[in-house]
C-alpha cells in the first residue's frame, strides 16, 4: 500500500474489520496527526450498513492500550510468569531460527509445530500467512479444525461448495428458521434482513437450547436439548414424507437419493425425535408441515451446531431439507452454512502444500494438551511450538493439562501477540504483532457476499510488524530462496485469488482502494437463486441426499490443514443422514450423568472474539465476570441464589463463575459464554477447562455442547 | 452497561438514532428518548447519527450523569417503541446551536 500521509487535518481511511466473524464489516478509520482517532462502520455497505459492533467500536482502544506488545521479548522468570526483557528483531528471529536450526539436526522438522487459526482473518495476514513457511520448514502440519469443518465436510457431501443463499436475501423468505444461531451476539449485520422479513410477514422460528435475544422476538422458540437436533430434522422429513408434502418435480430432477431416504427415514417419527430432544410430537409435526408449505423457505445455521458427537450428520440432514421442499427455487429460499465458496481463492497458492514433504505427519490442534503431554506417543515429540492468529489456553479443550505442558522447560515456544495473552506468558520468545489499522490486507467473508480492502491507517506502533512480514524475515534467516517467500503484502493480494473468475469481475484492486469493498459479480439479492435449477458441485450435479462422498470415508478439507490432504482420519460415514446421540449429553446416561448431570454449552460472549478484548476495560464492563447462566430450578435444587459464586465442574477441571438464574438456560443444561482470560478469573481457569477433547463424527469438529458438568456453591 | 441517551436530546428528538437501531431498543414519550437496557445490543449506531451527541456507552459517563442508566431503563420500560423517524421538534435547532454543535 501507498505510504500514509501524516498530516494535521482529520483523514478517513478505508479498513476492513479483522475478526474472526461472518459479517466482515467495511470500517472508516479516522486518523488525525499519524493518530488513529476513532473507527466508525461505513454507511454507504449495503450489508454492514455502517455499523460496526460492541467489540469494534472503539478500535483505537485495543491499538494504543498501554499493555500492547511492542517489542520483541524473551522469556526472564519461570513459564507462565509473564517475566519478558525487551530484545531487538535480530536477536528475536536469530533465537528462533537457530533453536529451530538445532531442533531440526537432533529430532527432524516435525518437532516443530505452527498453530494458528484467524486472529485476523484477512488473506495476507490470516488463515494461510505462515503455510508456505511451515511446510516449506517441513513441520508438523497442523489440522485447524476450529470452526465450521464439521459441518463444511457434512455440507460439502450434500450440495459441494456453493455459497448457497445470499444472506441479503433472507429479506425475501416466508419462514426463516434460525437453528442453533445467536445472530444478535455473532451474526449482528444479518438481522436486519431477517427482521425486515418478519416485518413483511414471514414467520421467524428459532431452535436453540437458549433463549436467546432472538429467539425473545420470533414468532416461535423450540427449545431442545444440546446434541439432538439431528432427531427433531431427521423427524420433519419424515413428516415431509409421510405426509406427501415433498416437490416431487424438484426432488426428481435436482436430488439423488430420495427412495432410500425415505425408506431410512421411516424410523424417526416425531414421537422417537420427541424422545430425543425434548420438543414435543406435535410441536415437530407441525414445524414440518409449516417448513414444507410456507415458500421459500430459508435456514440459518450457526457455527456451534457442529459440536456434538453427531454434529456432522446433523448438517447432512439440514442441508438435505430445502430440496425436498423446493426451498432452492426462489430467492429467500435454501441454507445459509458458509457463502465463503463464493470467493474464487487460489488456495493451492495460499497454501503451498507442494513445497511440504509428502506424508508430513499432521496433528489436530485440538489435541494440543495430549501432544504436549506426551499422550500420544509422538516420535518425534513436540520440541518447539509457534502461536499466531490464536490464543490456545482459551480455546482448545483441557486447559489444565495444556498448562501443564506449555510449562515444560525443554519446549522451546514463540508467541505473536497484541498482548501478553494466557498462552503468551508461558512464551520464550513474544513477538509483537500489528493491529488492523497497522498493516493492509484482503478481506473475504464467510457471512457475506462482499470483497472488502482494508488500507493501512498509521505506521506500525513500536516494533511491531504484520504476520507476513514475520514470515519474511523468518525465511530469510532460514534461507530460503524462492522468492515466493518474499511477496510483497500488495502482491499477496493480487495472487490470493482467480482474478479472471465470472465472480471478481469488473473488481481491481484499483476500484478497491476507491471504494474499499465489492459485491462479487453475481446477481442481486432479488434474483440470486443459484439451485432453482439445480446445478450442485457435488460429483452428481444434484443434492445428494445419499452422499456419494461419504464412501471416501470422513475427511477435513485441505483449506483446514495447511492444503494437506495427507493422513485423513477415513472413518466410516453413514451415506444417509443418520441421527447419532450425544456422547456425554444424554439424559439416560446414569454414569456419568449422576455425578455430573447437567449438559455446558460455552458459546461466544456478546462483548469478546473469543479472548479478544477480554483484557480491554470497555468490554470486560459491559460483559462483566465471567457467569454461568443457570435455570431457576437447578439453582433451587442445589441452594444457589442468582450472583452467588458457583464452582463448575467435571472430570477434566473446574472453573469458578458468577451464577445468572435465569430461564434463558433450558432446565438440565448450564451456560457460561467463553473468552474471558484465566489470569483474571476468580480460580485461574476458564470454561475451556471442562472442555472434551473428543471429535463430532464428521471434519474433527470438537464436541464442546456435548459436555456433561456440575455446579455447586463455591 | 449499555447505551444510554442523556439530557442532550431534551426538547430535539431528532430521531435519527431510530432509523439505525437494529434491534428497535428505543422508547419516548413527546420530548425525549430512552434506550431499553435489555434489548440494546451495544453496536453503537446510534453514537455517531445523532445531531446533538445525546447518546453514550454507559461506561463513557462522567459520574454526575450516571443516573441517566436508571433513568433510561425505567423509562423505556414505562414508554412505547419509538421506530420510526418523526420531525425534530420545533425547539430542535435552537437546541443543537446551543449546544454549539
Amino acid at each position: 500500500m501507498s505510504a500514509v500521509p501524516i498530516t494535521a487535518a482529520e483523514q478517513t481511511v478505508l479498513g476492513a474489520c479483522p475478526h474472526d466473524c461472518p459479517d466482515t464489516c467495511s470500517m472508516l478509520v479516522k486518523v488525525r496527526d499519524g493518530k488513529v482517532t476513532g473507527v466508525q462502520g461505513n454507511p454507504d455497505h449495503p450489508f454492514t450498513r455502517g455499523r460496526l459492533c460492541t467489540k469494534t467500536n472503539h478500535y483505537q482502544e485495543r491499538v494504543y492500550h498501554a499493555e500492547r506488545v511492542l517489542y520483541p521479548m524473551r522469556r526472564t522468570g519461570p513459564k507462565g510468569n509473564a517475566q519478558f526483557e525487551r530484545i531487538g528483531w535480530p536477536e528475536a528471529i536469530d533465537t528462533i531460527t537457530s533453536r529451530w536450526k538445532g531442533i531440526i539436526k537432533e529430532h527432524g522438522p516435525t518437532a516443530i509445530m505452527p498453530y494458528s487459526y484467524l486472529g485476523t482473518q484477512g488473506l495476507v495476514n490470516g488463515l494461510t500467512v505462515g503455510d508456505p513457511f511451515f511446510n516449506k520448514l517441513g513441520a508438523t502440519i497442523s489440522e485447524r479444525t476450529f470452526c465450521d469443518s464439521g459441518a463444511c465436510t457434512a455440507y460439502i457431501m450434500t450440495v459441494g461448495p456453493t455459497p448457497g443463499m445470499d444472506p441479503e436475501s433472507f429479506q425475501h423468505s416466508k419462514l426463516i428458521i434460525l437453528w442453533a444461531c445467536n445472530i444478535l451476539s455473532t451474526n449482528a449485520h444479518m438481522w436486519p434482513f431477517v427482521e425486515m422479513a418478519q416485518r413483511n410477514g414471514a414467520k421467524l422460528v428459532v431452535i436453540d437450547p437458549v433463549r436467546t435475544q432472538a429467539a425473545q422476538v420470533a414468532d416461535q422458540h423450540i427449545r431442545i436439548r444440546p446434541g439432538t437436533d439431528a432427531a427433531l430434522a431427521l423427524a420433519m422429513m419424515n413428516v415431509i414424507i409421510g405426509e406427501d408434502l415433498v416437490d416431487r418435480d424438484y426432488v426428481d430432477n435436482y436430488s439423488v437419493g430420495f427412495d432410500e431416504l425415505a425408506a431410512h427415514v421411516r424410523q424417526y417419527t416425531p414421537e422417537f425425535a420427541a424422545e430425543a430432544t425434548g420438543v414435543p410430537a406435535e410441536v415437530i409435526r407441525q414445524l414440518a408441515r409449516d417448513y414444507a408449505k410456507t415458500q421459500p423457505s430459508a435456514i440459518r445455521i450457526g457455527v456451534a451446531i457442529e459440536r456434538s458427537a453427531g454434529g456432522g450428520q446433523l448438517v447432512r440432514a439440514l442441508t438435505c431439507l430445502p430440496a425436498l421442499v423446493g426451498a432452492w427455487r426462489k430467492p429467500g429460499g435454501g441454507i445459509l452454512q458458509l457463502p465463503l465458496w463464493a470467493f474464487p481463492m487460489n488456495w493451492p497458492g495460499l497454501h503451498r502444500a507442494d513445497l511440504a514433504t509428502p506424508g508430513t505427519r499432521v496433528l489436530n490442534q485440538w489435541e494440543l494438551a495430549r501432544a504436549l503431554a506426551g499422550d500420544l506417543g509422538l516420535d518425534p515429540p513436540l520440541k518447539s511450538l509457534f502461536v499466531y492468529n490464536s490464543n490456545p489456553l482459551i480455546v482448545a479443550p483441557d486447559q489444565a493439562r495444556l498448562q501443564r505442558g506449555l510449562s515444560r522447560d525443554d519446549l522451546f515456544t514463540v508467541v505473536s501477540e497484541h498482548f501478553i495473552t494466557d498462552t503468551a506468558r508461558f512464551a520464550d520468545i513474544v513477538l509483537p504483532a500489528t493491529t488492523q489499522v497497522e498493516q493492509a490486507d484482503l478481506m473475504f467473508s464467510w457471512g457475506q457476499l462482499y470483497l472488502t480492502l482494508n488500507q493501512q491507517a498509521v505506521p506500525p506502533l513500536g516494533e511491531a510488524i504484520s504476520n507476513s512480514e514475520l514470515f519474511r524475515r523468518l525465511a530469510r534467516a532460514m534461507g530460503f530462496d524462492d522468492p515466493l517467500f518474499y511477496r510483497s503484502d500488495e502482491q499477496l493480494m493480487q495472487e490470493s485469488m482467480d482474478w479472471t473468475s465470472p465472480a471478481l469481475q469488473g473488481i481491481t484492486m484499483e476500484s478497491l482502494k476507491e471504494k474499499g469493498y465489492a459485491r462479487l459479480n453475481l446477481p442481486s439479492h432479488d434474483e440470486y437463486a443459484p439451485h432453482a435449477q439445480g446445478n450442485f458441485p457435488t460429483p452428481s450435479g444434484k443434492v445428494e441426499l445419499k452422499a456419494s462422498m461419504a464412501a471416501g470415508g470422513n475427511f477435513v478439507l485441505p483449506v483446514f490443514r495447511q492444503g494437506s490432504n495427507d493422513h485423513q482420519d477415513g472413518g466410516p460415514v453413514h451415506a444417509l443422514p443418520t441421527f447419532i446421540a450425544p456422547r456425554e449429553s444424554q439424559p439416560a446416561s446414569a454414569g456419568q450423568g449422576a455425578r455430573y448431570p447437567l449438559s455446558m454449552m460455552s458459546p461466544k460472549s456478546h462483548s469478546f472474539l473469543n479472548s479478544e478484548y477480554a483484557n480491554i476495560r470497555r468490554q470486560r464492563a459491559h460483559a462483566g465476570e465471567q457467569f454461568v447462566m443457570i435455570h431457576p430450578d437447578d439453582a433451587l435444587s442445589r441452594g444457589i441464589a442468582a450472583g452467588a459464586a458457583v464452582k463448575v465442574e467435571n472430570s477434566r477441571g473446574a472453573f469458578v463463575a458468577v451464577a445468572k438464574v435465569t430461564d434463558e438456560a433450558m432446565r438440565g443444561v448450564v451456560i457460561a459464554p467463553m473468552g474471558q482470560w484465566m489470569s483474571t478469573s476468580r480460580a485461574n481457569a476458564t470454561p475451556a477447562a471442562l472442555n472434551p477433547i473428543a471429535y463430532a463424527d464428521l471434519g474433527r469438529a470438537p464436541t464442546f455442547s456435548d459436555n456433561l458438568v456440575q455446579v455447586s456453591l463455591a | 452497561m449499555p447505551h444510554v441517551v442523556t439530557e442532550n436530546c431534551d426538547q430535539c428528538r431528532f430521531t435519527e438514532c431510530v432509523t439505525v437501531c437494529p434491534v428497535a431498543c428505543f422508547h419516548g414519550d413527546q420530548t425525549h428518548l430512552y434506550i431499553d437496557p435489555d434489548v440494546c445490543i451495544d453496536c453503537g449506531a446510534c453514537v455517531p447519527v445523532c445531531p446533538v451527541k445525546a447518546i453514550l456507552d454507559s461506561i463513557d459517563l462522567e459520574p454526575a450523569r450516571e443516573h441517566w442508566i436508571a433513568l433510561n431503563q425505567e423509562r423505556a420500560k414505562a414508554l412505547p417503541v419509538v421506530r420510526d423517524k418523526t420531525e425534530p421538534l420545533p425547539t430542535a435547532a435552537a437546541t443543537r446551536e446551543s449546544l454549539g454543535l
